[in-house]
């Protein structure tokens, strides 16, 4: 029982003074965000949301038709056909979560002791941008450049050693140089870096289109070996001798000309849907629309909903009125019925999903925000800044923003959620985004014109889906009860 | 309240404008602009049938003018008070309105009207020929003349506009080798007014071939102006039945919208809509009573046992259900339940058997003892499914509203009082907590229901049952412009008055919510 009571220590008026015993306050979303990972559902939702940003970031090296390493058993030279047939999108996402995150992430202020760690670290991550080695190489070897330095980017290592001094470069910069000692700064630094790839890499930016059934044909005849990362087949890359080929299929069993060999042994683990592309690998891409759908049309949706709100909410009265007017007319109509004629008559990409599921999905950010705002203009702070003169963009947004802002932030995590499922019944509907693997569009091919019912293609996308969405919603009322203060109060 | 439910009813009006443009907007957003299905839609035809279809399709849907004037036509066409002539509605609702007058030939300056088309022009000249036609309509069937005579007006109104348009197109060509600037439209056809305005240079190198379409213009014109006059009289000689109750005869009228003709399957939308949406409707209207009779239980229940196995097991489990997105569910619900590969207990697609129409109502043993299910209970069978996973999402919202409203309720001031007094915990939920909880039950309806009414575009689709999600995935597959829009505007209402109909309950549930 003693040992349980809290120990008494006497501490001196100057201790007192230097903060000794002193626990720093928490703020309100550091606050909330520890409160949100005391939950066992929320940290398995976060989890489950980090695995799919993982696997939507490394997808094109996961799953590929093109193997890792491809060596010529005749000659015994290698080639990475893996890493030559990256689009600059996929290079440049792999780049940024290999050397962005972490750049922004490092500890601004390094102790003498952590900085052999941190030069190690830093190795590391410009030992992984030989992912970027190609196309380093091919922007110095353009035409362009002069003839010193296209022949040394012929030979094997300049590629290499460019990409990787380019990184420790920055790296070292990043540590060192006070400049960069702000997040801020390194997020624009990596945002320079991002711009300056594209520039280098718009030239291959579609890589010359390859039949990737070649490699299993060599690999048959015993012409070259080919090792595989994960899955050994693109999303894209489909026979139709293959199509509907229930899990666990191996290629030989449905081309008997591949039997006894390497590549006649490999497996549809989740089968293949209805063109006979491998599903699993459909899969792994597909999480790139998903998660990136759900995150930038939210985005959208936040930023039109709290502007329009913010509008309508801090001068009310007759641009109140006309703006949620504006509000009814987008609510008139179920936000599918809006969605599905947008999605039918507009361009089918990606680009276009986001920006329509974002314009029509923001009346509900606008309507907290605008609810929000009524309060809060009539509380004193805010009407000393309107007397301080203020101009209006920091009164809206520096002032009564950031007290009226968690409402839209809780709702957003549905709102996420919610523009998943958009996107699945979209595609699922047909209307999704051309050329590129979705969930909702595998869905689709589970039953099929034949009126057979394909089971692997309903239940993995299913599933997929379902956990996405799942995940957002236990993390959304996981943030409401931590925020909501009537809430915790009912649940104590 | 009267006074209330008048000025939702009026304020309905800008929302439904609003949301109506909105679609219109989007639709001529759309690349190929508004038109782009109905030209689309024409297939494998040789040059010239196509040229007379685009001129027909241009000339019937305007589609060369601004998307706002369009849009102006679209309204002219569904507000209910209406002006000029009267729309004439067939025996298969479709509006038939005044044929419209034939415009002279362009370039009178350069080629004069031929005598016989002046003569054509002359009315007294026409009445003649018009006479001799009546007398012949009377013979026949009215209806059936009219439809001839609308066919042969069409053609010949397109051919003449179709010559029209080859002649712009000499002309361009004419304009650019004579270097006058201006001549063309935004949408490439010709200006005539700008060409007139040049003396005509008879030397040019295509001058023989727009003299040749000059006078086949004026041959056409003579056609059209002969089918016209008789297509007019035989219009005011009201074949069909007369649309709307006139106000001033010929001037203001009182009519139904007119939706259109949906060009996809050339049938009146409104034909279509009145057929689509009951069954909407029924699946909506069967689902909400069983949202409220599950979801508002659960909720009471998880309030007064807050914190039990049951709070937290229905809290995760309706999250759960409402995450399940509704496409995943009604695959698996076809793939599982309903094909035969595996359960196959329920039908796989539409409403009826396809003997139902011959069955009795309601069930019945047939004469051999044979047990008949009847048209409604195999209706009902065909729901069961799509009602199914229509239901499920809706749980979990007012689920969590009604714990929430019970649990404010819960630490009120009169359930202490009422507990206090020896009232049993019983009553107290009931008639004290519930009574209270009942206006944020209501509130919920403005969210659940939209969103059924959209889920069940998904679940028509899977379960092919003939709705208005149906009716508007196949329009936007063919973007059908008219389909589209009657459907976005027949979706509007439904969903306005819905929301109406809550705020009604609403007052009616708490005496203290007043409108006036």
């Amino acid at each position: 029982m003693t040992s349980k009571r809290p120990e008494l220590r006497v501490i001196s008026g100057i201790d007192a003074m230097r903060g000794v015993g002193a626990t720093e306050p928490k703020g309100f979303w550091a606050d909330a965000w520890s409160r949100v990972l005391g939950r066992t559902g929320a940290i398995i939702a976060l989890g489950w949301i980090g695995v799919i940003a993982f696997l939507a970031i490394f997808a094109p090296l996961l799953a590929s038709g093109h193997p890792l390493v491809l060596t010529d058993t005749a000659t015994g030279t290698r080639s990475w056909p893996l890493f030559d047939n990256l689009s600059a999108s996929d290079l440049l996402l792999v780049i940024g979560a290999v050397v962005g995150v972490p750049w922004v992430s490092f500890p601004l202020r390094i102790a003498r002791s952590t900085r052999l760690a941190a030069l190690l670290i830093a190795g590391l991550q410009a030992g992984l941008t030989v992912v970027a080695s190609v196309g380093v190489a091919e922007w110095f070897g353009s035409p362009a450049r002069d003839l010193a330095l296209r022949q040394a980017s012929r030979e094997a290592w300049f590629a290499w050693a460019a990409s990787g001094g380019v990184a420790l470069l920055f790296a070292l910069a990043a540590m060192f140089v006070s400049p960069f000692a702000s997040r801020a700064a390194r997020l624009v630094q990596v945002l320079i870096v991002a711009a300056l790839c594209v520039v280098c890499l718009s030239q291959r930016w579609t890589p010359a289109l390859v039949d990737v059934d070649r490699y299993s044909e060599l690999e048959a005849s015993g012409a070259a070996t080919a090792i595989y990362t994960l899955v050994p087949w693109s999303p894209t890359q489909g026979r139709t001798s293959l199509n509907l080929v229930p899990p666990g299929t191996r290629l030989a069993d449905k081309l008997p000309a591949f039997e006894g060999t390497v590549p006649g042994e490999r497996r549809f683990v989740m089968g293949t849907d209805n063109v006979g592309r491998d599903a699993l690998s459909q899969m792994l891409h597909a999480c790139r629309l998903s998660i990136s759908i759900g995150i930038v049309s939210t985005g959208l949706a936040v930023l039109i909903g709290v502007s329009v709100g913010a509008l309508m909410g801090y001068f009310g009265g007759k641009v109140d009125l006309i703006f949620f007017r504006v509000v009814e007319i987008f609510m008139a109509i179920p936000v599918l019925f809006l969605l599905i004629v947008a999605a039918g008559v507009l361009p089918r990409n990606t680009y276009v999903m986001m920006a329509i599921i974002g314009c029509v999905t923001w009346t509900g950010a606008a309507r907290f925000t605008r609810a929000e705002f009524l309060k809060l203009r009539s509380q004193d702070f805010v009407q000393s800044a309107r007397a301080a003169g203020l101009p209006l963009r920091s009164i809206l947004f520096r002032h009564m923003l950031p007290n009226g802002v968690t409402p839209v932030l809780v709702d957003s995590s549905f709102a996420v959620a919610a523009a998943i499922t958009f996107e699945a019944t979209l595609s699922f509907l047909g209307l999704g985004p051309e050329g590129q693997p979705s969930w909702g569009q595998l869905l689709a091919s589970a039953t099929g014109a034949t009126g057979l019912f394909n089971w692997w293609l309903a239940i993995f996308p299913g599933l997929a889906i379902f956990l996405t969405v799942l995940s957002y919603n236990v993390l959304g009322e996981a943030l409401r009860d931590a925020i909501d203060p009537k809430l915790r109060k009912a649940a104590q | 309240m009267l006074a209330y439910v008048v000025r939702r009813l009026l304020l309905m009006i800008p929302t439904l404008l609003g949301i109506t443009l909105l679609v219109f907007m989007l639709l001529a957003l759309a690349p190929g602009g508004i038109g782009a299905g109905l030209t689309a839609s024409s297939g494998q035809v040789d040059g010239s049938k196509l040229a007379l279809q685009q001129a027909y399709l241009e000339d019937r849907y305007g589609l060369k003018d601004p998307v706002l004037v369009q849009y102006g036509r679209w309204l002219a066409r569904i507000a209910p008070i209406k002006f000029g002539t009267p729309d004439q509605i067939t025996l298969a609702g479709e509006h038939k309105s005044k044929p419209r007058a034939i415009d002279a030939p362009p370039l009178p300056e350069w080629f004069p009207l031929s005598d016989a088309a002046i003569a054509a022009r002359d009315a007294a000249t026409l009445k003649r020929g018009v006479v001799a036609a009546i007398n012949e309509t009377e013979r026949e069937d009215a209806q059936r003349a009219y439809r001839r005579l609308e066919t042969d007006y069409v053609s010949s109104r397109a051919a003449y506009r179709a010559l029209t348009k080859k002649l712009g197109d000499e002309l361009i060509e004419y304009a650019i080798a004579q270097q006058i600037s201006g001549v063309r439209t935004s949408h490439g056809d010709c200006r005539f007014d700008v060409i007139a305005t040049t003396p005509a240079k008879r030397d040019a190198s295509n001058w023989a071939a727009i003299e040749a379409l000059a006078t086949q213009i004026d041959a056409a014109y003579i056609r059209a102006l002969k089918s016209y006059q008789l297509i007019d009289v035989a219009f005011a000689a009201k074949p069909f039945r007369e649309a709307g109750v006139a106000i001033v005869p010929g001037v203001i009228s009182i009519g139904s919208p007119d939706l259109g003709v949906a060009f996809s399957k050339g049938r009146p939308s409104s034909v279509l809509i009145a057929s689509a949406l009951p069954v909407t409707i029924l699946l909506n209207v069967i689902a909400f009573p069983i949202i409220y009779l599950i979801a508002v239980p659960s909720g009471v229940l998880a309030a007064a046992r807050r914190g039990k196995w049951f709070d937290i097991l229905s809290g995760g489990l309706f999250v759960a259900l409402w995450s399940i997105p509704v496409v995943w569910s009604g695959v698996l619900a076809v793939g599982y339940l309903a094909s035969n590969q595996y359960v196959g207990a329920f039908p796989v697609a539409g409403l009826h058997d396809s003997l139902a129409d011959s069955w009795t109502f309601l069930p019945s043993f047939r004469d051999d003892g044979a047990f008949e299910r009847g048209y409604l209970l195999d209706l009902f069978w065909h729901i069961c499914l799509p009602v199914a996973c229509l239901v499920y999402t809706g749980f979990a919202i007012l689920a969590k509203q009604t714990r929430a409203a019970m649990l404010d309720n819960y630490s009120a001031d009169y359930v202490r009082t009422a507990r206090a007094k020896g009232v049993d915990r019983g009553t107290v939920a009931v008639h004290h907590v519930f009574r209270n909880s009942l206006l944020p039950v209501i509130t919920v309806f403005v969210t659940v229901f939209p969103a059924t009414l959209a889920g069940s575009i998904v679940i028509e689709r899977i379960f092919s049952v003939p709705g208005m999600g149906s009716l508007l995935l196949e329009a936007i597959t063919n973007r059908d412009r008219e389909l589209v829009l009657a459907n976005t505007f027949m979706v509007a209402c439904v969903n306005l008055l819905a929301l109406l109909l809550a705020d009604i309950l609403y007052a009616a549930a708490d005496p203290r919510v007043s409108y006036e």
